[in-house]
């Protein structure tokens, strides 16, 4: 049965544009640029950055000859360290926060205190430039430092010296990490491509655990928060190792261009992934890239490019911000954006212990004094079991549609015109079109309004999307409206506005055929 | 057999008594639908030809008659509820138009002797032969016939004109009246009417064509439109002619009297002229009380004239010219009728559209304007359904076996202005072969050479077994038009082809529902474009497994994979350019079909890649039977052949391998008609090892069809086993009941003692006032009840 149907009132429609077919923005590409990027400038190439591993997580950024501390929360440098003979290469927090090491390029390691920022120890035993210095994660007493002569040294905070040296490396070591599961192990890389596992347990100094070949010289390692593997970056890749496996390669992410410098590991929010799946290592190259990877599904989840070559990476472990440092002095630090609800829900939680706040009682009645009086009740939500009135929904029309609808063409064809809105326009002068009446409403048209018109076609004619329609239309209106145009100077300057434009698209016509002169027997070769 | 697709509007339905049924004209029979559900409830059969006039009896509720005229010239009455035919009336011409005076006005007292009921009609007969040998002319003319006691057509003839004329009449029956060009002549029925009784007749003059009238219920008011769309109003018309106390008067008189009153000097007392109607007015009535008029005409609007103001009130945009607004006898119902064939039933005060009777749309008014863009019917095989371009740029489904509209959609979203010039127009539908897509053609006519547009539209089945637009695609082949979309079978791939010199093959990316994701962006993509030697791309078919595509360029047909869009084969050649490509069900033939001056049917082996065998026929149309190697086509007789066979059409069914057809039948307005074979129930006996599933539809040019069993005998009878739905009659109040509910029984019996509740007839006179005081009835009541009970009571015998 068809059911009862009046027709419709359609206004007319501007010509639907076409979606991309690309796919939208994954969810977790939507997280990693939900982080909003704030540049810290003045600085000069930063090697090294590095986060205190406690709240609130402030990070220290090497520069030049001095270390600066910031804060992670407004992202402005809170202190200076700048008792340094030659540039900083590296530096790192102890676990609790409360020293930090950094090392310079005269082979001189200090020790400050973070609060007060006074030199504790200068730890000095390198007789090169020292270029990386760690504190073991789990372990407060001892440092792990090492340099351009290929030895690295583990020293007794304590006593200033170092207790125990390795030996094994055959080039610079530039990077190392410690395990986050046992205090005792820790990785060095170094320019001969190697990467080796360290007990300072064994006493032996020229004997490594077990050593990697990571194929090109190593300029980051790192081990994943499984304490079972690592990852490696040297080159244009990132690879990925198994440790209990007996250092087994595992993949090797090959999606940078030019050498990758930084590596760190990230977790993206808690509530985004289950539990297993939230660790991301990130990587930063010459080529300006920064790559998030997933190594559980072994796939760069989310890749960005920043205009300038990349040094450093850091990532804060509560995960709100993200900081990369160039070659040219700029610090990318980024905050994410955390929602209003989130920040409600700690608010309240801090709220916790604190007196609310006195409820008003007594409920105020209104009375006729007051404006709302008048209008109670009226936002009153209906019930469940109400029956609805429903009020007939009121179709609003624009202007232009309701000129159509009265037939008056040509008033509607000028107020579209003056909307500016280009679509529109086409979507009326179809319908005049399909009314036969576009030609009729072009000479009816009074100076002032042809002035419109002419603006508009100069504007829009040679536009792709609007030219098949506006093109024809143009030659048209020139055609019929030859005489006024030539009475008026106002006029006489849009056609000539109209010409140049024109002449404009002939000249990229006649270069877009010739590339396509150039491309497509190329084309045909490729196609057989 | 099944037919139909009949037009409901040829003429104006009437509704029953109690408004629960509307009688419509469609052909040769009386439909009757139901108001409540308007569905179909019975039809009356009998008339040979067109029936042009259905009047309802009013008597009473109980009997249910009509009086039908028809072209065959017989007038028949009917019992429409049982329904069956109680009596024929031969009068030997054909009638245009009835009216039965005395049914209109009040039933008076019933007298012993019930009165000769009378009919004025107007009938066309053939005029006496002109000297030179010229034809006879055919004229119209209005006379009176007795349908009470029939004998012959009465001598009087009231009116001479050249065309018949439609009468109309006015609510009282006292009047009726035609128009003739720019004159109304109304007469007024005599209060004794008999075969030789003579009608007083005036006229009304105007100054330009006349195209309706209507009259007042009440007051002596007569409305007429005109061509320009005025709308005249003559208030006391015939006051000095009709209430003069003369006696007979005779022809001759009359025309002495009517050059009395001549230009402005019409019999009427005051003429009003309203004017909003831009074109003719279609049709003019006045409301059952007389308050208001009702117009309406090719604008497609209802006008509700307020007929002391002048005040308008508009229901707009019904979609297509108005022909006939109908009053039911409930007040609370009207219906219109319009163009499009289309009955729509209105809930009056409100004049809201509450439900439709829809017919087949009609084909495009002015298809010669745009010959080569109209459509031809889409037919979805598997449910029955037959999708047809309509004239406000939407595509109506219709179910061939239920005989009615499904539903629409709307292809174009424009409003559609009924004008002569069409400029948009939906230029193809087509279907795939389960019905689940359908591909429309949309083309916009450029003024002057600008603004031109071709629009592709692919729509997908929605949830609620309705299309629902999917992919909407500008200018496919730049601005050239498209010959012809044709649906993979068995895939969602399509193919288009272009005037302009290329095809394209589009697939529809399957919808993607990831879990907690929206869903992907799916919809139909170009998947490859093919050209052969820059030839007209004129037509498009694939095979019945999809591995190949055929494509007709000019007079050759290229072969494709479609897959890897690669040419496999091209074959050819034909005398004109290829106009549509078959392919013959599941056999490895093809069909080609082309017009012109050599018009060709060629059936072309796959196997041999070669001609197999051709006629020379102009073909109309062309069909294939899915699974069997049969095919159907729809050729067009020359006009010399046109005597031999009794249509202008003929439809051959074909074994591909055999160019002696199986069987031929003879049809009617075949040009622009389609063919299409249908799959019938499953549950179907198998009649001489031919399987009856399949079913062959024609469709003719004016869109009337029928569903025949192509491989059964001669005259083999289709038993109708649609299923109808149950009509569920809701038995609805109208009139004052439907306002304020059932008036309680007026009943005369009711004694006024019954609401006593402590009547005391039964007691003795003692007793009544015993008991306590508060229950005691009031004593008014009481006091006649004791004096009755005083009153000796009389011997029962007596009463």
């Amino acid at each position: 049965m068809e059911e009862s149907r009046v027709e419709k009132n359609f206004p007319v429609r501007t010509r639907v544009k076409s979606k991309s077919r690309s796919q939208k923005q994954s969810p977790e590409s939507k997280y990693w640029s939900s982080f909003k990027t704030v540049e810290i400038p003045n600085l000069i190439s930063v090697p090294s950055l590095s986060f205190s591993p406690t709240p609130p997580h402030s990070f220290a950024a090497a520069h030049s000859a001095s270390l600066t501390l910031f804060s992670s929360l407004t992202l402005s440098p809170t202190a200076t360290l700048s008792s340094f003979s030659d540039s900083v290469s590296s530096a790192s927090f102890r676990n609790d926060s409360l020293l930090l090491a950094a090392s310079d390029l005269s082979g001189l390691v200090q020790l400050f205190d973070v609060k007060s920022r006074t030199p504790l120890r200068r730890l000095r035993s390198h007789s090169r430039p020292v270029r990386f210095v760690h504190f073991p994660r789990l372990d407060k007493l001892h440092l792990i430092s090492a340099g351009d002569d290929a030895l690295i040294n583990l020293w007794d905070v304590a006593l200033e010296s170092p207790i125990a040296r390795f030996l094994g490396h055959k080039d610079y070591v530039r990077c190392g990490d410690s395990s986050p599961v046992n205090s005792d192990v820790f990785l060095t890389g170094s320019y001969d491509h190697v990467v080796k596992l360290w007990d300072v347990r064994v006493r032996d100094s020229s004997k490594s655990q077990l050593q990697v070949h990571h194929g090109s010289p190593v300029e980051d390692v790192l081990f994943l928060p499984s304490g079972g593997m690592l990852a490696t970056a040297g080159g244009n890749s990132v690879k990925l190792w198994d440790l209990i496996g007996g250092g087994k390669l595992l993949f090797s992410m090959e999606s940078h261009n030019k050498t990758v410098t930084s590596i760190c590991v990230g977790r993206i929010g808690k509530d985004f992934v289950e539990e297993s799946n939230q660790f991301r290592i990130m990587s930063v190259g010459l080529d300006g890239y920064l790559k998030v990877f997933d190594y559980g599904a072994l796939k760069v989840t989310h890749s960005m490019r920043f205009p300038a070559p990349l040094l450093s990476v850091g990532y804060s472990p509560d995960c709100s911000t993200r900081v990369i440092g160039t070659s040219n002095g700029l610090i990318y630090a980024s905050k994410r954006k955390i929602k209003a609800e989130e920040n409600q829900k700690e608010s309240e939680s801090s709220l916790f212990w604190r007196v609310a706040p006195l409820e008003r009682t007594e409920k105020k009645v209104l009375r006729p004094s007051h404006f709302r009086y008048f209008h109670r009740g009226q936002g009153e939500k209906p019930s469940k079991g109400d029956y609805l009135v429903m009020k007939p929904k009121k179709v609003k029309l624009a202007a232009h549609d309701k000129l159509l609808n009265k037939f008056r063409h040509g008033e509607a064809l000028v107020c579209v015109l003056g909307n500016k809105n280009p679509g529109h326009v086409l979507a009326v002068m179809e319908e005049l079109v399909a009314r036969k009446k576009l030609l009729k409403c072009v000479s009816n048209l009074d100076e002032e309004n042809l002035e419109l018109l002419l603006g508009f076609l100069h504007k829009y004619c040679t536009l792709p999307r609007y030219s098949s329609l506006l093109m024809g239309l143009t030659k048209k209106v020139i055609e019929m409206r030859a005489d006024d145009i030539r009475a008026s100077q106002a006029l006489r300057n849009h056609v000539r506005n109209l010409k140049r434009s024109v002449e404009e698209e002939i000249r990229i016509q006649q270069s877009l055929q010739e590339i396509q002169g150039i491309i497509s027997p190329l084309l045909k070769i490729a196609g057989k | 057999m099944i037919s139909g697709g009949q037009n409901l509007v040829s003429s104006p339905p009437a509704f029953s008594i109690d408004a629960k049924r509307l009688l419509v004209c469609t052909g040769s029979t009386v439909s009757v639908f139901s108001t409540a559900t308007a569905s179909l409830v019975s039809s009356l059969q009998g008339h040979s030809a067109p029936v042009t006039a259905v009047v309802v009896v009013p008597t009473s509720s109980l009997f249910s008659y009509c009086w039908t005229a028809s072209i065959d010239g017989t007038i028949r009455h009917w019992d429409y509820s049982v329904p069956e035919c109680v009596k024929i009336i031969d009068l030997g011409f054909p009638i245009f138009s009835m009216v039965v005076p005395s049914l209109m006005s009040a039933p008076e007292e019933s007298d012993a002797k019930s009165p000769n009921v009378f009919a004025y009609v107007s009938v066309s007969v053939q005029g006496r032969n002109p000297p030179d040998g010229r034809p006879k002319p055919r004229y119209g003319l209005i006379r009176k016939c007795n349908l009470t006691h029939f004998r012959r057509v009465s001598n009087l003839i009231l009116k001479e004109t050249e065309r018949p004329e439609s009468l109309t009449i006015s609510p009282t029956g006292e009047f009726f009246g035609i128009r003739d060009k720019r004159k109304l002549h109304i007469w007024k029925v005599p209060k004794m009417d008999s075969d030789s009784a003579v009608c007083k007749k005036i006229t009304l003059h105007h100054t330009k064509t006349l195209t309706v009238l209507a009259f007042h219920p009440a007051g002596k008011i007569v409305a007429a439109g005109d061509v320009t769309g005025r709308i005249l109003i003559w208030r006391g018309f015939g006051a000095r002619k009709f209430l003069k106390t003369s006696g007979l008067v005779n022809g001759g008189v009359s025309m002495d009297e009517e050059n009395k009153f001549d230009v402005r000097g019409d019999d009427a007392e005051t003429c009003t002229v309203w004017h909003w109607h831009s074109s003719g007015v279609r049709h003019l009535s006045f409301s059952s009380d007389g308050a208001y008029l009702y117009s309406g005409g090719k604008e497609g609007v209802l006008v509700l004239w307020q007929l002391d103001t002048g005040n308008k009130k508009f229901l707009p945009r019904i979609g297509s010219p108005l022909l006939y607004f109908v009053d039911s006898p409930d007040p609370s119902f009207s219906s219109i009728s319009c163009a499009d064939n289309q009955i729509h039933i209105l809930k009056m005060p409100s004049m809201e559209i509450i439900r439709s009777i829809s017919g087949i749309k009609p084909p495009l008014s002015s298809q010669d304007i745009c010959e080569g863009l109209s459509s031809r019917a889409a037919f979805d095989c598997t449910s029955g359904m037959v999708a047809v371009q309509t004239e406000n740029y939407g595509v109506q489904f219709y179910s061939l076996f239920a005989n009615r509209g499904v539903y629409e959609v709307q292809v174009c979203e424009r409003n559609h202005q009924s004008v002569d010039e069409i400029t948009v127009v939906v230029s193809f539908v087509e279907l795939s072969v389960d019905g689940s897509m359908m591909g429309t053609v949309e083309v916009k006519l450029p003024e002057d050479g600008i603004g031109g547009l071709v629009c592709l539209k692919f729509w997908n089945l929605d949830d609620n077994k309705r299309f629902s637009v999917s992919t909407l695609i500008y200018e496919p082949h730049r601005d050239a038009h498209i010959s012809a979309v044709a649906f993979h079978p068995t895939r969602p791939m399509a193919v288009s082809s272009s005037y302009g010199g290329d095809f394209k093959i589009w697939v529809c990316k399957e919808d993607i529902t990831q879990k907690g994701q929206m869903v992907l962006n799916s919809g139909w993509m170009c998947h490859a474009v093919g050209s052969y030697k820059n030839k007209a791309m004129t037509a498009a078919a694939f095979s019945a497994d999809g591995s190949v595509l055929a494509v007709a360029a000019d007079t050759v047909i290229t072969l494709w994979d479609p897959n890897n869009n690669v040419l496999v084969a091209v074959i050819g050649e034909t005398p004109m350019p290829i106009t549509s490509l078959v392919f013959a069900g599941k056999s490895d033939y093809l069909l080609s079909v082309c017009h012109g001056s050599k018009p060709q049917l060629s059936v072309w082996s796959m196997s041999k890649l070669a001609a197999s065998w051709s006629y020379r026929l102009q073909i109309e149309a062309v069909s294939s039977a899915i699974d069997l190697s049969y095919f159907a086509v729809l050729a067009l007789l020359p006009e010399l052949n046109e005597c031999t066979f009794k249509g202008d059409g003929i439809i051959l069914l074909f074994n591909v391998t055999d160019p002696v057809p199986v069987a031929c039948w003879s049809v009617t307005k075949a040009k622009g008609g389609g063919l299409a074979f249908l799959k019938g129930d499953s549950s179907e006996e198998v009649v001489d090892g031919k399987p009856l599933q399949t079913q062959l539809a024609y469709i003719n040019g004016d869109r009337e069809y029928s569903i025949f069993h192509p491989y059964g005998k001669e005259g083999f009878e289709l038993s109708t086993n649609r299923q109808d739905d149950l009509v569920c009659e809701e038995t609805g109040q109208f009139g004052y009941s439907a306002i304020y509910g059932e008036l309680p029984k007026f009943d005369l019996k009711r004694s006024t003692t019954s609401s006593i509740s402590s009547a005391a007839s039964e007691r003795p006179w003692e007793m009544i006032f015993s008991g306590s005081s508060h229950k005691l009835p009031s004593l008014t009541k009481l006091c006649s009840e004791f004096l009755e009970s005083l009153l000796e009571k009389r011997p029962a015998t007596v009463e």
